[in-house]
């Protein structure tokens, strides 16, 4: 057994070297506190009660929205039974952990609360699908575009928060040049290549923007065209997450214009995962897709 | 360039005439192994006819992971060794690491490999996933191994028939009962090879389940809804009448040639062989 020094220990074999963002340590740790409380036999009410706090309280620890109090964290294990002292003191430090600030909280004037979990789970999703019905996906938005997009939907905003909007959405971009870059698989509605947001330049930038997102490895595109679309029912857009860890369930999201839906049990996300892989069944094969794109740049 | 231009690049639009209908509430194979892989990309259906056939048979999970450990030498050994540069991989599964193309081109990145599978997830992902090196090439067909007719066909757009072509039917055979007359389809998928093809297989072996055979068989028909068609190792071995069978002829799936450091953790039930067509 190595030697654990405080502060720097690692109770999650597995997780390695590499510096973890602190979302994950919050999901692991919500997964950990999960299992201990199921395992006791105990409820998500009774458990709230035990800290002074809620059921939905409980429910945004175990899924890791929320960062933990080392305290809360460690009356919950007395609640649960969980008396042995290694595991106590290594859920403790995963509190402690995780409670850095996350890279985004700079941006905290434009970013409204309701949207900061999805901006966790995009960072450490192994696997990002999304079904697009309206806008390019943000990951794959020239800035211009994204400036575009921005103004629709907030119009009173003043020119400095459109532009940390625009920085905001831009920086969530980093993740696809970073070392182990995600999947992410993209599937749109014809109708976001026609729909010419920011004027034809703009449009046209993106389209060609999105031909060269998609030659990169771990992206993929796929349009669903015209001829085809209603196929898999009304369905506006969403995105499923996927995680590395086994045990890290997906994730759905579903974004309203002021709030999101975040759905995780498992009924609920094979309802989606099954819309999605029947859109992605009825969509264009990449190739077939890059050469719509190319059409459409030229009518465009 | 064949890369750019596949003619069947729009296969399999559900509701077309070779799709399997969309329905997730029946287990399906490719999704059983999927999650007994450690894949999240299986439904409910799949994950209770796996636990149905675990109460049965604990070595489920020893058996899938043995026969993607087969599919990895096999490829390797075919590409490496045999000189093979084309793939007709039928039953192809659900991407997850380790696809033949990506071992195949790993090697020898002009590697060309077809897949071929039915199930409507399947043809979800492989369609948008299984893409290739930029000098390979990859092609996803969707059809029923039922007609081979179609897949030669299609196939035919990407390999080059005058040349040899490995022909891969790993944990698939077993699906197709006897009334279907497997051993005619995989001799009518060999006949337009040259010799110099070879065949790998991969099939549930019925005498090695014993006692549990008949539950086995009874959890497949209800839950999966297919008519099993497990096969003793001499049926196995009959679909590689007329040819060499490479070494070690038919045996387990993990004890093909076995990497060196291979764990040996439990017994599959699963037998292999690698035929050369002559």
């Amino acid at each position: 057994m190595d030697t654990v020094t405080p502060g720097d220990e690692q109770p999650f074999p597995g997780l390695g070297d590499a510096p973890v963002d602190a979302i994950v340590l919050r999901m692991l740790l919500g997964a950990q506190l999960r299992r201990l409380r199921e395992a006791a036999g105990i409820t998500p009410e009774q458990a709230g009660e035990a800290i002074r706090g809620s059921r939905s309280k409980i429910s945004r620890m175990e899924t890791g929205r929320v960062s933990f109090k080392e305290r809360d964290v460690l009356d919950l294990l007395t609640f649960y039974g969980v008396n042995d002292e290694q595991t106590r003191s290594g859920l403790a430090s995963l509190a402690r952990q995780s409670g850095r600030p996350d890279w985004w909280a700079k941006y905290g004037d434009v970013l409204p609360g309701w949207f900061e979990p999805y901006l966790g789970l995009e960072s450490v999703a192994t696997t990002i699908r999304s079904f697009d019905s309206q806008f390019v996906h943000s990951l794959f938005q020239t800035e211009d575009y994204a400036r575009a997009v921005i103004r629709l939907g907030h119009q009173a905003d003043s020119a400095v928060e459109i532009e940390d909007r625009v920085a905001l959405r831009l920086k969530r971009q980093d993740l696809l040049t970073r070392q182990d870059p995600p999947r992410i698989w993209s599937v749109m509605d014809e109708s976001v290549l026609r729909r010419p947001v920011g004027g034809p330049d703009v449009m046209r930038a993106q389209l060609h923007h999105l031909i060269e997102v998609a030659g990169r490895p771990r992206a993929t595109i796929q349009v669903v065209p015209f001829a085809r679309s209603g196929h898999a029912g009304e369905s506006g857009s969403f995105a499923i997450m996927r995680f590395g860890e086994r045990g890290l369930p997906d994730v759905v999201y579903i974004e309203h214009l002021t709030s999101a839906i975040y759905l995780e049990q498992r009924p609920d996300v094979e309802h989606y995962l099954g819309v999605m892989d029947r859109l992605s069944g009825q969509a264009l094969a990449p190739i077939a897709t890059r050469r719509l794109i190319e059409h459409v740049a030229s009518e465009t | 360039m064949t890369t750019e231009q596949p003619v069947h690049d729009e296969p399999g639009i559900p509701g077309g005439a070779r799709s399997m209908p969309f329905d997730i509430s029946v287990a399906h194979q490719a999704r059983v192994y999927d999650y007994m892989l450690g894949g999240k990309d299986n439904y409910a259906a799949d994950r209770a006819a796996a636990q149905a056939w675990l109460t049965i048979d604990p070595g489920l999970a020893v058996s899938c992971r043995a026969n993607r450990a087969f599919l990895g030498r096999v490829v390797r050994y075919l590409v490496a060794e045999a000189g093979i540069r084309q793939f007709l991989d039928i039953g192809t599964g659900i991407p997850t690491a380790g696809n033949t193309h990506e071992i195949a081109q790993a090697i020898a990145p002009d590697s060309r490999v077809v897949y071929v599978d039915y199930d409507p997830v399947v043809l979800a992902h492989a369609r948008a996933l299984l893409t290739s090196t930029e000098t390979g090439a990859t092609l996803y067909i969707d059809a029923d191994l039922r007609d081979p007719g179609t897949i030669v066909r299609q196939a035919g757009e990407l390999l080059d028939f005058t040349r040899p072509v490995a022909v891969t039917l790993l944990a698939i055979l077993h699906a197709i009962p006897d009334s279907d007359d497997p051993h005619m389809l995989v001799a009518r998928l060999l006949d337009p090879l040259p010799s110099g093809s070879y065949l790998a297989i991969s099939h549930a072996g019925s005498d090695l389940m014993g006692d549990a055979l008949d539950s086995l068989e009874d959890i497949v028909t209800q839950m999966v809804e297919i008519q099993p068609g497990f096969r003793t190792r001499q049926g196995v071995g009959r679909f590689f009448t007329g040819m060499d069978l490479v070494e070690p002829g038919l045996v387990r799936v993990e004890e093909w040639r076995p990497d060196p450091a291979a764990d040996g953790a439990g017994t599959s039930k699963i037998w292999c062989a690698v035929g050369r067509k002559l």
